[in-house]
């Protein structure tokens, strides 16, 4: 059975082109700087992340009465409601909607569930062509790749291999990589697309229970093009994307944008409650593990998420590793809070040095660290540990707890940084010598020089 | 004020680097406390519980927690700040009674020690160096030695203000200020590349500061360190936050 690379084996392959990781990691520390200086401008921001972190827990708490105060008030605004226990369910429900009204041509803006969903080829299987709107998400489709980040989903390709993209895909000129002049081609592109399509199809940043409504942020108004043109539209969400009322979603609102890319609001924040005249409006609502989720207390605060992509663009791994590294759809350190369970290769929670950025970025104070931990806490206990740790680290367990068998290995461990030429060792030493200098090597232990030059003379040594 | 002060030297201090150890036990008795250092300490099990392997993380976890329980002492200080907050974390993973958290109770990580539980002054010595601080992220993100550059929250830094009276010393930052250095424990072997790489770019961002010293309160951050200066042949030296206290003083 084929078994996804370990995400160090990914990392490695990803860090031998230098210049393109620097490039990489730039990139994405740019928007970290750009979300810094948003933040800064707001001088309720950390109270705007208390309060987004128990509107969430809160809406998390009471999810079953929130979701069915939802329903009953799409019904009354005229909405079609579906439920979806998985992602087959919901590519089956999207695919039957679409056929009753014979779609040929569907446009779709972000949404990162379909992509969970694998909608896009589930559809195209059945015939039905699928036009993602959204620049980015044009640009990987074209390039036949999954997104490389939850809100800028083509960082990982430079201008120039755009360019050289569409040049093949919509016959720009050979060696043209000016971003505007690109961007015009797409948007010529894409308005043949917009304005052919039968129906349309959007992800959803919030549901608002008590007014019935979906939230589609956007800066390019590709979701409003779609949805306003054909006469059917259908909203893929998760059951975690509802929030009890407008206030609240606009707590959240004024953290999305800012945290994600430093800017105050999506130049899009579209409210739908409602069909257009003679048009239809469907939204489904999809679980595919989510309330698996909530039953372990830890694994559920993941849920809080809004997708602003914050934790992606801090994350020095991330950055280093490269969005494809993740076996999983979302990458980054929310990829591995809800995609650890996926994960066939089991390295992904290890694909972290616990640094905690993350938890202190996130608008609404997903304590991802905590998470990632618990992750490996629960391989460990699953049998599931990779590098060797199920047989290495019994061992290591031992060695700790005996003062004794640790002074002699790590007196062996000294005399021989000392006495051997570290170029011998290092071939021994693993990773640590293939990239660092062995350390220098002190001659004796503190305990050694304690028992020398304190213990016995003062008599400060007291219990053992 | 005088305190009796148990020390908490961490196996990797112990071992590899029993400067930092001897240097804290210095600049304590210099300042005035009693310091005693209760034997039969082991690894406060960090490398197994950050791997996910409570299990065997608990023998050496209880034995390193026997060696402080029913000790005499006001505090217990430690000189990395890592291991100190998982041995807090695991001390009451493992034990839950009210010896074990009397223990818990009194550990303090060097810096946080210097800066709020006996206030560290009279420093005698020049230090005419510039410093480039290496802010480690459990000592920053965990027992919130100042404020992370993420954090929008009130702004302070425990570390610069027990440092900057030292005569003569000059603080300064890499950039990125306090992203991780990429230590991260087992993470360093198994994660080798993004390890080495976040490495790397640390040493030279500490480098670019032209600083004489890299200076941090998480020793295995500067083991890591070091060997990455070393390899890039940069012209810069760790050196732990003791150390420069120690020799102020």
């Amino acid at each position: 059975m084929y078994q996804s690379k370990s995400h160090a084996d990914n990392a490695t392959i990803f860090c031998r082109d230098e210049n393109r990781v620097d490039w990489h990691s730039k990139a994405l520390w740019n928007l970290r700087e750009k979300r810094d200086r948003a933040a800064a401008s707001v001088p309720e921001w950390e109270q705007l992340r208390q309060l987004g972190s128990e509107i969430k827990l809160h809406t998390l708490s009471h999810l079953g009465d929130y979701l069915c105060q939802f329903e009953q008030k799409c019904i009354e605004n005229g909405i079609q409601v579906h439920w979806a226990t998985d992602a087959s369910e919901h590519n089956q429900i999207a695919l039957d909607i679409l056929s009753t009204h014979s779609v040929k041509k569907l446009v779709k803006s972000k949404s990162m569930l379909t992509e969970e969903c694998h909608l896009n080829p589930f559809l195209e299987k059945h015939g039905i062509e699928v036009i993602d709107t959204d620049l980015g998400e044009r640009i990987i489709q074209l390039n036949h790749q999954p997104p490389s980040h939850i809100v800028v989903p083509a960082i990982h390709m430079k201008k120039e291999e755009v360019g050289e993209l569409f040049h093949q895909k919509l016959n720009t000129p050979k060696g043209e990589s000016d971003p505007t002049r690109l961007t015009r081609a797409a948007r010529k592109h894409l308005r043949d697309q917009f304005l052919s399509a039968d129906a349309a199809m959007t992800g959803v940043n919030m549901a608002i229970a008590d007014l019935g409504a979906v939230v589609v942020c956007t800066n390019e108004g590709n979701a409003d093009m779609g949805v306003n043109l054909p006469k059917l539209q259908i909203h893929s969400m998760g059951i975690d994307k509802i929030v009890p009322d407008v206030d609240s979603a606009m707590v959240l609102l004024r953290m999305l944008a800012r945290n994600a890319i430093g800017q105050p609001i999506t130049t899009y924040s579209s409210f739908y409650r409602g069909s257009k005249v003679n048009g239809e409006m469907h939204i489904i609502i999809v679980d595919n593990g989510r309330t698996d989720i909530m039953q372990d207390k830890i694994l559920a605060e993941s849920l809080k998420c809004i997708r602003c992509g914050g934790c992606l663009n801090t994350c020095p791994v991330y950055r280093r590793s490269g969005g494809f590294s993740y076996n999983y759809t979302i990458p980054g350190p929310i990829g591995i809070a809800v995609g650890a369970q996926h994960d066939d290769s089991n390295t992904i929670p290890w694909a972290c040095t616990l640094c905690g950025s993350c938890s202190y970025v996130c608008p609404t104070k997903v304590p991802l660290d905590k998470i990632i931990a618990h992750h490996r806490r629960l391989k460990a206990q699953q049998g599931k540990l990779p590098f060797g740790k199920k047989y290495y680290m019994p061992a290591v367990g031992k060695l700790m707890s005996s003062p004794t068998l640790l002074n002699c290995a790590m007196a062996s461990a000294r005399l021989a940084l000392n006495v051997i030429p570290h170029r011998l060792i290092k071939p021994l030493s693993g990773a640590w010598g293939q990239y660092r200098e062995l350390p220098v090597s002190p001659t004796s232990s503190f305990d050694t020089w304690y028992k020398q030059h304190r213990a016995s003379n003062k008599g400060q040594n007291n219990v053992s | 004020m005088n305190m009796k002060i148990a020390l908490f030297i961490p196996c990797l201090v112990n071992q590899m680097m029993p400067d930092v150890a001897i240097a804290t036990l210095s600049l304590l008795e210099k300042l005035g406390h009693q310091v005693i250092f209760p034997q039969g300490q082991t690894c406060c099990g960090q490398p197994m519980t950050n791997s996910g392997c409570f299990n065997e993380a608990r023998n050496t976890t209880l034995k390193l927690l026997n060696a402080f329980k029913g000790v005499e002492c006001d505090a217990i200080v430690c000189p990395a700040a890592s291991c100190l907050v998982a041995a807090k974390e695991n001390f009451h993973e493992f034990d839950q009674s009210q010896e074990a958290l009397d223990v818990i109770n009194k550990l303090y990580e060097l810096t946080e020690f210097l800066h709020d539980i006996a206030p560290i002054s009279g420093f005698k010595n020049k230090f005419e160096h510039t410093i480039s601080l290496q802010m480690s992220c459990h000592g920053l993100r965990m027992l919130s030695l100042a404020t992370p550059s993420e954090s929008m929250g009130p702004q302070f830094n425990k570390v610069e203000a027990v440092l900057q009276s030292i005569p003569g010393i000059k603080i300064v930052y890499p950039a990125p200020r306090d992203e991780c250095c990429g230590f991260g424990g087992t993470f360093a072997v198994d994660e080798g590349a993004v390890s080495a790489k976040m490495g790397k770019d640390k040493a030279h961002a500490h480098a670019a500061t032209h600083a004489q010293y890299v200076v941090g309160f998480d020793p295995s951050c500067l083991l890591h360190l070091d060997g990455m200066i070393r390899r890039q042949l940069l012209p810069i030296q760790t050196r732990h936050i003791a150390q420069i206290i120690d020799a102020a003083l």
